[in-house]
């Protein structure tokens, strides 16, 4: 199976990535190893009985809810550029410095 | 105070390594401040721990190895970390590693490759590389790594140290960049089994802040043991392929043999699906990558990259720009197979393959076993730039290492010879939250096996 450059625009479009024209054919020969490689699994028959495993605590434990400190060293206001009454700022859509 | 510019000046001529992120001057001037803070009654009081650069720091910036966390100061610290500062511990600095974790070789950072601390032309392994040539090169006696497939252990073994990898849910994971939620861990490094054993019981237990951290009591180390009587140990056969290295399963097997004389019953076992781990876990680690690293946008960290139009040209500079080769190819992948029409064939297999991996453990532990030994790595350290160009083969450095992180099992890795003045790492793998008998284990062979001797 063979990723085309196409099909990596496509993805790296999903990913919000952008994909120079250099780096494409690397890419799309090395994410079609990739993919060859771990192609490997589906030679092993599929089987719906097998429960998926995930480690961890069976159950989720819940925290009491209550309203805690932030525990933060320091406030927002002293590492976000521009934060007035409560809010980030950001640069407003199309203005970007 | 003097113990804390000796400190400094041990971490500051080690330099040449690349293995430390952090600048000297912030270096000497925060360890003194840690000093004079630093509780006398603490059980690590006085103790140098270097810490990946993947693991939150207050006294220092926290960038991943990666260009688009560069400068990022962490508002809040690790678990990890909170914890040893108040068992006395000093934190000695961020160590380079590989971006975002990624990576067996610690070539893959935005701020240069790690030399190997014996042979500047080879690599210390990955991810957590830098730790483990600080620790190789003698300049803390313990630091903190990090492990989605063997970014601990790996590195270990190259280096010549300890490194233990926990259950998966032993030790906090909150403040630990998130790569693969599902395998990630924090580890640890020492120059020896109880520097890395007593450096993981400060940092294990349990955590509010976490809920994949398992509710239970810090790790009780357990004593040093007279002999082996009475533990059944198995050698997966799968581990000691033809192809394995010679010098690597000489040194194996020496150590099996002093397991022996230790009084170690040593029984052959089959994992039988071993060859699928790598590929199942370059599924499951990019998929889970993939939405981790969907918050690096260039609005809420890390710098911008300009000249965008709109919001999501913003979005694919910053990323297109931010992050290096391999991140970008992992989250490629990870969204291939994530995406529709793929992940039945992919994702929901690999999901599959992993419950059966699991299961072959239990297996094995099942049937009497009570530790697996396998060698840690196929092979000694390679050559820096010899497997860059073929990510399948730099994957592969992996192989014997991942197994442990898809069943959420404890692992360490210990040296146990070298071949050509480099090392080579022989891992135990234990029973989920059974690291004491693990440490046990390990404690054993340490003394005996002449971990500096050509096998």
């Amino acid at each position: 199976m063979s990723v085309s450059r196409e099909e990596v625009l496509r993805i790296a479009q999903l990913a919000e990535l952008d994909v120079d024209d250099q780096t494409l054919p690397t890419l799309a020969d090395q994410m079609s190893r990739i993919l060859d490689y771990v192609a490997q699994l589906s030679a092993v028959p599929a089987n719906g009985t097998v429960k998926v495993f995930v480690p961890g605590p069976d159950a989720i434990r819940f925290r009491a809810d209550e309203v805690t400190p932030s525990g933060l060293a320091f406030g927002p206001d002293e590492f976000a550029p521009d934060f007035k009454e409560g809010f980030f700022v950001v640069p407003k859509l199309g203005q970007f410095e | 105070m003097s113990d804390a510019k000796a400190v400094a000046d041990r971490l500051v001529k080690a330099k040449r390594l690349n293995a430390l992120l952090t600048p000297p001057k912030d270096l000497r001037k925060s360890l003194v401040t840690q000093d004079a803070a630093a509780r006398p009654t603490g059980v690590l009081y006085g103790m140098p721990v270097a810490v990946k650069d993947n693991i939150c720091t207050l006294e220092f910036t926290t960038s991943c190895g990666s260009r688009i966390l560069e400068g990022y100061r962490s508002p809040y610290e690790a678990t990890a970390v909170a914890k040893l500062k108040a068992a006395g511990a000093l934190i000695a600095g961020k160590t380079n590693c590989d971006e975002f974790a990624m990576g067996s070789s610690t070539e893959h950072s935005a701020y240069g490759r790690v030399l190997h601390p014996l042979d500047k032309t080879r690599v210390p392994g990955g991810s957590s590389g830098g730790s483990a040539a600080l620790v190789g090169a003698g300049a803390v006696p313990a630091a903190l790594g990090s492990e989605t497939g063997g970014s601990v252990r790996q590195p270990a073994a190259f280096c010549g140290v300890v490194g233990i990898k926990p259950t998966y849910g032993r030790v906090s994971r909150y403040g630990l960049v998130a790569f693969g939620s599902s395998l990630d861990q924090i580890g640890v490094f020492g120059r020896s089994v109880h520097d890395a054993a007593r450096v993981l019981s400060v940092i294990s237990g349990r955590d509010p802040r976490d809920a994949t951290c398992e509710d239970r009591d810090p790790l009780r180390l357990p004593t040093v043991p007279e002999s082996l009587q009475g533990f059944v140990i198995g050698l997966p056969r799968e581990y000691f392929p033809p192809e394995l290295d010679p010098a690597v399963r000489r040194a194996c097997d020496r150590a099996i043999r002093m397991m022996k004389e230790l009084g170690a019953a040593v029984r052959d076992v089959s994992l039988p699906h071993t060859p699928y781990a790598v590929p199942t876990y370059y599924v499951i680690a990019p998929a889970e990558a993939s939405s981790n690293l969907a918050r690096y946008d260039g609005v809420r960290y890390g710098p911008r990259f300009n000249g965008a139009t709109d919001l999501r040209g913003l979005y694919r500079a910053t990323r297109g720009q931010g992050f290096g080769a391999e991140v970008r190819r992992r989250i490629l992948i990870g969204t291939y197979v994530l995406s529709a029409g793929y992940y039945d064939a992919y994702y929901r297999r690999a999901q599959q393959m992993r419950a059966l991996i699991a299961q072959d453990f239990r297996n094995v532990f099942d049937r009497g076993v009570d530790l697996l030994f396998t060698p840690t790595v196929p092979t000694p350290a390679f050559k820096a730039g010899e497997k860059l160009a073929d990510p399948i083969a730099m994957y592969m450095s992996d192989i014997f290492t991942v197994t442990a992180n898809l069943a959420g099992l404890p692992a360490i890795s210990l040296p146990i010879g070298r071949v050509k003045g480099l090392p080579i790492g022989g891992q135990l793998i234990g029973q989920a939250f059974l690291e004491d008998e693990m440490i046990e284990a390990a404690y054993a062979l340490e003394r005996v096996v002449p971990a500096t001797d050509e096998a």
